[in-house]
């Protein structure tokens, strides 16, 4: 059995009183491609962000890399290099003068006390090849307050992936990405499971591509409802169960693919 | 009075140890003034930066009232006061640019309250307010130039946590930056260079300092380290030139300064063609 990348045993998460995530339990082997879903509100991406340390937990463990995150959010930063993170809504002022190379670059730095001149040659090639496997080379000059949401995302996915991780966490990813840009990430994101041995851990409402995709999914509304593989968790029945049974689904054979109102 | 003539007369008086001084320590804060601008206004410290400079007036009449000098009482009290201010902006509720103009407010009520009950202050209201830029000491530019080296090693060290804490948040916090003794340091160093500042600047002018250089930097620049060391060069270079024209007009020295400052950050918004050259 691989070595669990993401260890979380007994994850609870209050914001004020209200009872955000509930006894959440599940490992994330290297190499392989967890989803999340589940209704909004359900706590997906507070999860995701207790995992980080970006919002406190009030019990339970994380272990990360073998590496236990602090109830404060500290982990060694050896450790911290290995994660990479692509938020849902990524909300910045953009009147910030940082171009799209400076971003990238941001995704390859060792943060801490270092000269920030010192290997500028290799960052500047790991930079350069980011953004290539992104097709956003050309947009290098450009400041990031002046992209599109479909480009800030390719940008942020070169942030993701301009050095070797072991664990990536993406909220709503392809959010504002076409139809092109959809199928161009998923491929990105195979060569990185498969090629580089990447834990992937996503948050998604397309479940047609979270079967397609992905090697497990996480049900989740509050508490974990189930979890497992693509074609024992999508079920019509667990996602009625999950996403309430007022919600109709759009089905093809009888397989669901899209949640509707 | 001819031009050369003019001229050897400002050569002269810059000869003089007191001139000297002056624009030493004009260019050492605009240096500070201009690195830690460059993250003040983008991280919307702006305010906070004019409260401090306010607050300082109180610090200066508590010093008064200890009996101590307040060219070196002022640099605690604007620390401690500067982590005060920042703990209530985030534990209240309250709008932050309400919250922070009660404080600048009061406390400078506060401080001219306490300094009437002192009518022998030597350096008077005025200096207080406005600065007094040619009484700066050896000792004072000792200290700027000490926490000019802090502020270099600060940003060249910290610059791409600096970068991601400004740009997001919860992006820095996965990548591992130590948002609070970050955010707390920069805090520190900005409320030390008012401290150290306020003497030369004054309490209505020591915003300008942060404020004014690095918003024309911005629109001069088109990538961040870039626009850290213009920001920086425009705060020296400004002093220099409000001190020539405050030597050959015979003008508050403090003022001509500022006023140097708006008139590059005039030239930037009114010359797009300037920014090609910079960058």
């Amino acid at each position: 059995m691989k070595n669990p990348v993401l260890m979380v045993d007994r994850l609870t998460v209050y914001h004020d009183t209200y009872l955000a995530v509930d006894n959440v339990s599940f490992n994330l082997e290297e190499g392989t491609d967890m989803a999340i879903i589940g209704p909004n509100g359900a706590g997906k991406s507070t999860l995701i962000q207790s995992i980080l340390g970006i919002l406190p937990r009030q019990n339970g463990d994380v272990f990360i890399l073998g590496q236990s995150l602090s109830r404060s959010g500290y982990l060694p930063n050896y450790v911290r290099q290995e994660i990479a993170y692509l938020p849902q809504n990524f909300m910045f002022d953009r009147r910030i003068p940082i171009t799209v190379e400076e971003l990238v670059g941001l995704g390859w730095d060792k943060l801490g006390l270092k000269l920030p001149w010192v290997g500028s040659r290799s960052r500047y090639q790991a930079i350069r090849q980011a953004l290539i496997k992104v097709d956003a080379w050309k947009l290098r000059h450009n400041l990031i307050g002046g992209l599109s949401g479909g480009e800030m995302k390719r940008v942020l996915l070169a942030y993701c992936v301009v050095r070797p991780r072991r664990l990536l966490i993406l909220d709503e990813a392809l959010a504002g990405l076409d139809f092109q840009g959809e199928l161009d990430f998923y491929q990105l994101l195979y060569q990185l499971k498969k090629e580089e041995g990447w834990a992937i851990l996503q948050i998604s409402h397309d479940l047609d591509q979270v079967r397609k995709h992905c090697d497990r999914v996480l049900c989740l509304n509050r508490m974990v409802l189930s979890e497992g593989t693509p074609e024992t968790i999508l079920s019509p029945e667990n996602i009625s169960v999950a996403y309430s049974s007022q919600l109709r689904l759009i089905s093809n054979n009888n397989t669901p693919y899209k949640i509707t109102g | 009075m001819t031009i050369p003539a003019e001229l050897t007369r400002i050569i002269q008086l810059f000869q003089l140890p007191f001139m000297q001084r002056a624009l030493m320590g004009g260019i050492l804060t605009g240096l500070m003034g201009g690195m830690l601008g460059s993250f003040t206004i983008l991280r919307q410290l702006s305010f906070f930066s004019d409260a401090l400079g306010h607050s300082a007036l109180l610090g200066i009449s508590i010093s008064l009232l200890l009996r101590l000098d307040p060219s070196w009482a002022i640099l605690p009290f604007a620390v401690v006061f500067a982590l005060g201010v920042t703990y209530f902006m985030e534990r209240t509720q309250l709008w932050t640019d309400a919250l922070l103009n009660i404080i600048y407010s009061s406390s400078l009520a506060i401080g001219i309250i306490i300094l009437s009950f002192r009518d022998n202050y030597r350096g008077g209201i005025n200096n207080i307010l406005f600065g007094d830029i040619l009484g700066i000491r050896e000792s004072d530019l000792i200290l700027s130039g000490l926490l000019l080296l802090i502020c270099i090693a600060f940003i060249t060290l910290t610059v791409r946590s600096q970068m991601l804490l400004t740009l997001n948040e919860p992006l820095a916090i996965a990548r591992g930056v130590a948002v609070t003794p970050h955010r707390t340091f920069f805090i520190v160093l900005l409320s030390l260079l008012v401290g150290i500042s306020i003497k030369a600047i004054g309490v209505l002018l020591i915003s300008a300092f942060v404020v004014i250089p690095a918003c024309a930097a911005r629109l001069l620049t088109r990538n961040f380290i870039s626009y850290i060391i213009v920001s920086s060069a425009l705060g020296g270079f400004s002093a220099v030139l409000g001190m020539i024209l405050s030597a050959l007009l015979n003008l508050p020295s403090g003022p001509s300064i500022v006023t140097m400052q708006l008139a590059i950050f005039l030239l930037a918004i009114l010359i797009p063609n300037l920014k090609l050259l910079v960058s």
